[in-house]
């Protein structure tokens, strides 16, 4: 309440996952914010449309970065081709409405409040005009950072990601332009979770990077409308965590709750390369719904921290007796297959077992995710290579039915014998080549690598 | 002789429907009264709207040029900023000239509440009430009130969404069950008394109205949560001011 | 020969008379009621008004005070054409309270919660500013209601005495024509009871709006200040 502004500027505001700089050692300032509202038709996934309303014309909207003690001069600029009011309700504002009495604004006006930031934290916006529901869903949020005096510590890196979910009238996948679906959202059956409003924000060339041995600071929200995040990096654990947003401090955090309308500030030291996944960890939600994102990190692999697998081989019990519980007798023998078919049955189960998860019972893959096996033409024009893929894994972009993918697959620890049937399951369904595979040439793919 | 003299009088006639034609009067439909509930008012308070009158079609530009071209202090240049604020028809390329991307048969935007006015009265007509305009806007095709057809909301609250339905002509929507087209899915629309919605904007309040803002204010509040178009169409209409032009927002008068 | 050629010069006549009858064109002298308590509708002989029983007046003779160009800027409320009456039966144009600060506030009389604040506040504010050249100005928005007559018995019961006040009743259009210019929003809830913003607001002795305070048991302070300005 009673630190002083010297001078004024203006703030820079920055689209995800991008953050402007950091306030450093600067005094309060009086701070010039201008934002603008665009309701606009943009991307979710491929092929699918959406049109989103959004503070800067994106989903998340701009972020805002303010010192504590700014006096915040903020100009709301709602665009002459949108169609509806709207107004602000930041949660870093003390004050009526969070501003959102003083900021509602008709289509081709603009509006203008000032407040002074008095509590430090990371705190959403959004609109709050009714339907309010609609107005969130459709991408009317964002994250005002309110640093204290002489900012956070320096990182190496800094990012912007926030959740959201959203309810079309189509389910997951249907092309088009997807309208809304009220009933949908107020059921809380959502069709999208993604991070910064669509699909492949954090995929692919739009991954995250940084460095081995940097520290990076995750500034994370999540607009809602209705779902919490369990935010998760695979691979990695949060150092550093503001639970909340707020000044209270966790440390070794592997999953952190985000509540709608919520945010969390995450530091972590990088020590190992490789891609990690950043996902919900509300699991159906990262596969089936969008909630995956990718932090690619290079440099030097340190083997003392991460080896990569080492070894494999034979496990035989001691004894070599199969051990066995008393009275449910012996395990049953592996059934070695004495046909295509049979291989093909066999090959099912492990299919099953195995392979589903991520390329799905019909062999369709997930978009933007995990590629088809149905009908794929990258599987069909080498079947030794897709032996090697399956014995050791697969990363980095490849093209299959004229789409790109950019994934990991880990290697399987399948015997040949497995991989041969699962291999052969897989080229005889789905409209593939009817290619049979045999453990012979799947162990010439193994002791050739 | 007989011929010509014939001739001549079906010409004078058919001139006439032509004129007639060219002047491009919207007709005007008869709605019947009936009870309308507002989304804000008394407690699920029903209000009866008398019979009256409603133009088939919202106001186009090409009838909007030939009102100004006839009333010039309403021309772009000379209207008075107590009746139009900078956006009046900021579209057009002159004062009687239209944009060359504005089609004349689309709807008439960025005038204000006063040159709505005007023209209405202009026509021998005025702007229907906000309860008379709701209450044709309760048709769908074949109901008269298709308030709990959900699929029909479903459709308006879409169309709300769609982008620049400005830049589309009269008729290009849907034809209710008094014969008037477009009442949603193409523009916003003036109502005489849209300055009777009093909502402060911050919508999660405007239940317990500030009683110091408002007076007896706390005796409106939002009737039926669900109708989610109305919420909409009544916050556009809480945020307008008389004088604004706004890009999405036209007209059509009443009788 | 020559009646034929008249008759064909008739049918030319009489389709340039139909391509005329375009727009309005009206020639000859129309009345109305001064009050336009029937709106727009014009009669073709003086007579007297079935709904006030007043005179009607020609129409060309109920146009507002000319103002010369830029006699009043664009933003001035006297550029409204509206006619209104006040406590003292008399009907005036707002134009006719050029020249003098107004202090302007929208209420009607039989308002039990805020208006009896909102006179108070008035009240208030001319004992502070205390300057003849301003008039405070209260436009009724239930003037089916709120006649002259009531006005008066208004005014002794508020104990608004003098003439710095004036009350106005004018038509339910021009009421909501003039509540558009003040952005202030008004709804008839009951047959009784309107639900309205509680605005004071300050024009200058052009008629242009310089400021508007809204809401109850805010300081009037300001607005104080404002008037007071104004008046120099």
């Amino acid at each position: 309440m009673d630190i002083k502004v010297s001078g004024s500027m203006q703030a820079e505001l920055t689209s995800p996952p991008n953050v402007p700089q950091p306030v450093g050692s600067r005094p309060a300032k009086k701070l010039t914010v201008d934002m603008e509202i665009l309701e606009q038709e943009g991307e979710m996934s491929n092929g699918v449309s959406y049109i989103y309303w959004t503070f800067g014309g994106s989903v998340p909207g701009s972020f805002i970065r303010t010192r504590l003690g700014d006096e915040v001069e903020f100009t709301l600029n709602n665009h002459p081709n949108n169609k509806l009011p709207h107004n602000i309700d930041m949660h870093a504002v003390t004050g009526p409405g969070g501003g959102a009495s003083s900021s509602f604004v008709a289509p081709g006006h603009s509006i203008t409040f000032s407040f002074k930031t008095l509590n430090p934290g990371l705190y959403v916006y959004h609109c709050a005009t009714a339907p309010v529901g609609m107005h969130i869903a459709n991408g009317m949020y964002g994250l005002i950072l309110v640093e204290p005096a002489g900012g956070y510590p320096i990182v190496d890196k800094e990012y912007y990601i926030m959740q959201g979910d959203f309810y079309t009238k189509g389910k997951n996948g249907d092309p088009g332009l997807q309208p809304f679906d009220m009933q949908k959202a107020i059921d809380e059956e959502a069709d999208y979770v993604v991070f910064n409003g669509k699909t492949n924000s954090l995929i692919g060339d739009n991954a995250l990077t940084a460095n081995v041995g940097e520290t990076i600071r995750l500034y994370v929200g999540n607009g809602g409308p209705s779902l919490s995040s369990a935010f998760h990096v695979i691979g990695e654990i949060f150092d550093r965590v503001h639970v909340e947003g707020g000044s209270l401090l966790n440390e070794n955090v592997q999953t952190t709750m985000i509540p709608p309308g919520g945010a969390a500030i995450i530091e972590m030291k990088l020590e190992s390369p490789g891609s990690f996944v950043i996902v919900d960890h509300a699991i159906f939600r990262a596969f089936n719904k969008g909630a995956l994102g990718m932090l690619k990190v290079t440099g030097e692999e340190n083997e003392s921290v991460y080896s990569g697998t080492i070894q494999e081989g034979i496990y035989l019990p001691e004894g070599g007796a199969i051990q066995t519980m008393p009275g449910k007798g012996s395990a049953p023998a592996e059934t070695i297959a004495a046909s295509k078919d049979e291989r093909i049955i066999l090959g099912k189960q492990i299919f099953s077992q195995t392979c589903i998860a991520c390329h799905q019972p019909e062999g369709q893959g997930i978009a933007n995710a995990f590629p088809p096996l149905a009908k794929s033409d990258y599987l069909n024009a080498d079947v030794a290579r897709a032996i090697g893929i399956v014995l050791h894994g697969m990363s980095g972009e490849i093209t299959v039915n004229g789409t790109k993918y950019n994934s990991v697959m880990t290697a399987q620890t399948l015997n040949d014998e497995e991989v041969a049937n699962v291999l052969t399951y897989v080229y005889n369904s789905w409209g593939n080549n009817g290619s049979e595979v045999t453990p012979t040439m799947v162990t010439k793919v193994r002791s050739s690598h | 002789m007989h011929k010509i003299r014939f001739i001549l009088t079906i010409l004078i006639f058919l001139s006439c429907a032509l004129i007639g034609k060219s002047q491009d009067k919207t007709d005007l439909k008869s709605i019947k009264g009936g009870y309308v509930a507002p989304l804000y008012g008394l407690d699920s308070a029903k209000v009866w709207v008398d019979d009256f009158q409603l133009d088939e079609f919202a106001v186009t530009n090409a009838q909007f040029l030939a009102f100004v071209k006839k009333n010039p202090e309403w021309q772009r240049s000379k209207v008075k900023s107590l009746f139009a604020d900078k956006s009046y028809l900021k579209q057009w390329t002159g004062d009687v000239t239209l944009a060359s991307t504005m089609k004349p048969n689309s709807p008439v935007t960025n005038v204000s509440w006063f040159a709505a006015k005007s023209y209405c009265a202009f026509e021998d007509k005025r702007l229907p009430s906000m309860d008379e305009w709701e209450y044709a806007a309760l048709a769908s095709e074949a109901k008269q009130n298709a308030i709990n057809d959900s699929l029909f909301n479903q459709r308006i609250v879409e169309s709300y969404e769609l982008p620049n339905t400005y830049l589309k002509t009269i008729g290009s929507t849907y034809k209710n069950y008094w014969g008037v087209y477009d009442m949603h899915g193409l523009v916003w629309e003036w109502t005489s008394d849209f300055n009777s919605v009093l909502i402060s904007g911050e919508s999660r309040n405007d239940g317990s109205a500030d009683r110091n803002l408002f007076c007896a204010g706390a005796a409106i509040s939002a009737n039926n949560l669900r109708d989610y178009a109305s919420f909409m169409r009544y916050a556009f209409r809480g945020s307008i001011k008389a004088n604004y032009s706004i890009q999405t927002l036209g007209f059509r008068c009443a009788k | 020969m020559y009646f034929r050629k008249a008759v064909y010069l008739l049918y030319f006549f009489s389709f340039f008379v139909l391509l005329a009858c375009q727009g309005k064109e009206i020639n000859g002298e129309l009345y109305a009621c001064p009050m336009e308590c029937e709106g727009v509708k014009t009669y073709d002989h003086p007579g007297t008004c079935p709904v006030c029983k007043m005179d009607l007046m020609k129409v060309s003779n109920i146009e507002s005070p000319v103002l010369a160009e830029g006699d009043v800027p664009d933003e001035s409320i006297f550029n409204l054409t509206s006619i209104w009456t006040t406590q003292n039966d008399n009907p005036i144009h707002l134009a006719d309270l050029k020249g003098d600060v107004l202090v302007v506030v929208m209420l009607y009389t039989s308002c039990e919660a805020a208006c009896p604040r909102l006179v108070a506040d008035m009240k208030n504010i001319k004992t502070n500013v205390n300057d003849s050249d301003v008039k405070y100005v209260l436009v009724s928005i239930d003037p089916l209601k709120d006649t002259p007559e009531r006005f008066r018995e208004y005014a002794k019961e508020q104990q608004l005495s003098g003439d710095q006040w004036v009350m106005l009743q004018g038509t339910v259009d021009d009421v909501r024509e003039f509540s558009n210019v003040l952005s202030m929003k008004y709804k008839k809830i009951s047959p009784i009871d309107f639900s309205h913003t509680n605005i004071i607001s300050v024009f200058d002795k052009n008629g242009v709006l310089t400021y508007q305070q809204e809401g109850l048991g805010v300081s009037y302070d300001k607005i104080t200040e404002e008037v007071i300005k104004q008046t120099k």
